[in-house]
């Protein structure tokens, strides 16, 4: 693709853009591709594949990190992953496996890198003008689009909790994203903070090549082995909620946690106030083991910093080399203004209709902004494959795209997250069978035959 | 593929994994080009319900797809060809042949002969082919499935077949006229029919 010139708005007619590379970026392309769209799409980094890339600048893996979810249930719907491949793929893999989906659909040509879009803002009616920041020394270059769907992820900016005297201790303190290898915990005496998926697996890491690994937890979770009765865990449970009546299904997914239960209750771990589908669990076979060897030493919150020392609300102590912070991220979208993602006053909660579509503004869409304790990446090939078909839609029968709308609406009231015991950092979560039913719901009005 | 369609098949247990024969000859075995100089040219996946997998395409199809500036491939699916045989049943063929797919460079075309073709019918409303191909089907299920990204289709039927009422049935569920072609549905791999029906195809997909 050449360069666009600088000073006026280049106007791309209907196209349609797309901003960011990661995972839902790329099926967002594809999709839209597949349903006769043009499309631009942005990407602030130099390379795609988003935070499974350890080139991206601002890339929060761990050391180590692999799929929680397993490969069945992770890989996009129609481009399934090499059936070789392991259950657990790790981060490379699934590097590979984004990069080679991005090839054979011909994405790449569709992509601008080093491209941040620092500012959309709706124009006549509908249509968008984005703004592509400026690399040194030249202009901002703008370009008007027919709609706007956001990618850009929810794992950049680190949520840091502070705690009283922090700024005075004198030990390293890290955020999980700042780690990259392990070698910054070897030989080290590490406490690791945050019980979710990150920060359970960076404890697993210490556990074995830290001098003494320390593990601080504030609340409960529900902790699984990647594996249930012989089957990946997620895949044993999601077959279950195939089983009626009601009881049995109930029957039988109890009798498939009850093990995991006991031994978490036996580790003295507190008891999850949400179902195990309310939040994602913490999918690690190997930490309770950890726990049961000695090897993770676990202690409720932290209290207080002190020069060298770290206390807890248990009223225990220790003098840690390394903090690791894994407390997660916040959903921040910088580029689009508040008020268009329903998240007039608090920024770091969004409030979209079915969890894709801006409640302002018809050609506007956010894809992947949900955690669905499943594979995400058939969620954002089920809620693109919407928003496609829905903009189709909207340029043919915006009779039909109106009551379309309603459905929306009602539909959204579902997923009003009721405080149902997870924390304010998991306001992303949704049931991933529900969220499933409902774009099911959905796809299934877009499709239907228009009335004649 | 609806997506209720793909929940109930991600709850059903997954084929098990065999290592499969495939064929390929690259356009740059056998001329100065390369596939990647056209990337127009979608490669093409070769499948047939004959016992002999992959290697039924290697004498002719193969080199002629390849010569036509296309990454050409065959799949043995299990119990074909050197592909060991496992269980599974039809839904582990279309396994099959979904995998192949996405082990070649760019999406592709899928062509299927006799009950192969059925397998391409299925894995095309699986995976986003490029174009789908059908050689005198056998077996087309009763619902003929809906491809998924709507890529054009063919059905190429021997000239005694094509007034039967399962080809009626198929033509009108795709919206598509049939190509015919002389001789028998079996008989594709060679002689002068089969050169001609795989020039037919290949001209077809070249159509512009
Ligand atoms: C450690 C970790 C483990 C995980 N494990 C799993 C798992 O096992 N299974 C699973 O399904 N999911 C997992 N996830 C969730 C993960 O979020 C998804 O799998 C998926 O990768 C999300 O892709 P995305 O494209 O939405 O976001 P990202 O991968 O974050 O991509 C967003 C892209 O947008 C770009 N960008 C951001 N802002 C701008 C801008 N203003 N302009 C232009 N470009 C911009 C970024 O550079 C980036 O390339 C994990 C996440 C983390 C952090």
């Amino acid at each position: 693709m050449q360069e666009y010139s600088s000073q006026a708005a280049y106007d791309r007619g209907e196209a349609v853009c797309v901003i960011g590379a990661g995972a839902s970026g790329l099926i967002a392309v594809k999709n839209l591709r597949e349903n006769g769209f043009e499309v631009d799409c942005y990407e602030r980094d130099t390379v795609l594949g988003g935070l499974w890339n350890p080139e991206n600048q601002h890339c929060p893996l761990y050391p180590n990190t692999h799929l929680v979810t397993s490969r069945a249930l992770t890989e996009i719907p129609d481009f399934p992953m090499p059936d070789h491949w392991p259950d657990y793929p790790s981060a490379a893999l699934m590097l590979e496996y984004l990069k080679s989906y991005a090839a054979h659909f011909g994405l790449g040509e569709h992509i601008w890198y080093g491209s941040e879009i620092s500012h959309v803002e709706p124009v006549e009616g509908s249509r968008f003008e984005v703004v592509v920041k400026p690399a040194a020394g030249s202009a901002a270059r703008r370009l008007r689009y027919g709609a706007v769907i956001v990618a850009t992820g929810h794992h950049w900016v680190p949520n840091l909790p502070s705690y009283p005297g922090q700024d005075r201790f004198r030990g390293t303190v890290l955020h999980s994203s700042q780690l990259k290898d392990g070698s910054r915990l070897r030989g080290k005496k590490v406490l690791v903070v945050g019980g979710g998926n990150s920060g359970v697996d960076i404890a697993c890491e210490a556990a074995v090549g830290a001098a003494r690994c320390v593990h601080s937890t504030h609340r409960g979770y529900w902790y699984l082995p990647k594996y249930l009765g012989g089957e990946p865990s997620d895949y044993a449970l999601a077959r279950l909620n195939r089983r009626r009546p009601r009881w049995l299904r109930r029957f039988l997914t109890d009798r498939l946690l009850k093990g995991p239960r006991r031994l978490a209750d036996r580790m003295g771990m507190d008891r999850p106030e949400h179902g195990h589908t309310d939040e994602e669990p913490i999918r690690n076979g190997r930490y309770l083991e950890h726990v049961g060897d000695g090897s993770i030493e676990r202690r409720p919150e932290i209290t207080r910093f002190d020069g060298l020392e770290v206390g807890f609300a248990d009223g225990t102590e220790m003098r840690p080399d390394v903090v690791v912070l894994a407390t997660g991220y916040r959903p921040k979208i910088t580029c689009v203004p508040a008020g268009l993602l329903g998240a007039d006053g608090d920024p770091d909660h969004p409030k979209l209709l079915a969890r894709m579509f801006s409640p302002r503004v018809e050609t506007l869409a956010v894809a992947g902004l949900v955690e669905p304790g499943a594979g995400v990446l058939p969620m954002v090939h089920w809620q693109t494959h919407a928003i496609s078909h829905w903009l189709t839609i909207r340029r043919g029968d915006p009779e039909r795209a109106a009551n379309f709308r309603q459905q929306v609406v009602s539909e959204s009231a579902q997923y009003e997250l009721e405080s149902n015991g997870t924390s304010p950092r998991h306001a992303l979560a949704v049931d991933a069978e529900e969220y499933l039913a409902s774009l099911g719901r959905i796809i299934d009005t877009l499709e239907q035959e228009p009335a004649s | 593929m609806s997506l209720q369609t793909w929940v109930s098949r991600t709850r059903a247990p997954e084929p098990v994994s065999v290592k499969r024969e495939t064929a390929v000859v690259e356009p740059a075995d056998l001329l100065d080009a390369d596939y990647r100089d056209d990337p127009d040219a979608s490669p093409v996946l070769c499948c047939t319900g004959d016992p002999a997998g992959a290697a039924a395409f290697g004498a002719l199809w193969l080199k002629r797809i390849a010569t036509d500036g296309r990454y050409a491939a065959a799949v043995s699916v299990r119990g074909q060809g050197s592909t060991p045989a496992a269980a599974g049943g039809t839904g582990a063929f279309v396994h099959d042949v979904v995998q192949a797919a996405i082990g070649l460079p760019r999406r592709t075309v899928l062509i299927g002969h006799g009950h192969g073709a059925a397998w391409c019918a299925e894995a095309a409303a699986r995976y986003p082919a490029a174009a789908l191909v059908m050689v005198a089907p056998k077996k087309l299920p009763k619902r003929i499935p809906k491809p998924v990204g709507s890529p054009p289709v063919m059905l190429a039927v021997s000239e005694a077949d094509s007034q039967s009422k399962r080809v009626q049935a198929v033509t009108e569920a795709y919206g598509i006229a049939p190509l015919t072609f002389p001789g028998s549905g079996d008989e594709v791999f060679k002689g002068p029919n089969a050169e001609g029906l795989l020039d037919a195809v290949l001209s077809w997909l070249n159509r512009g």
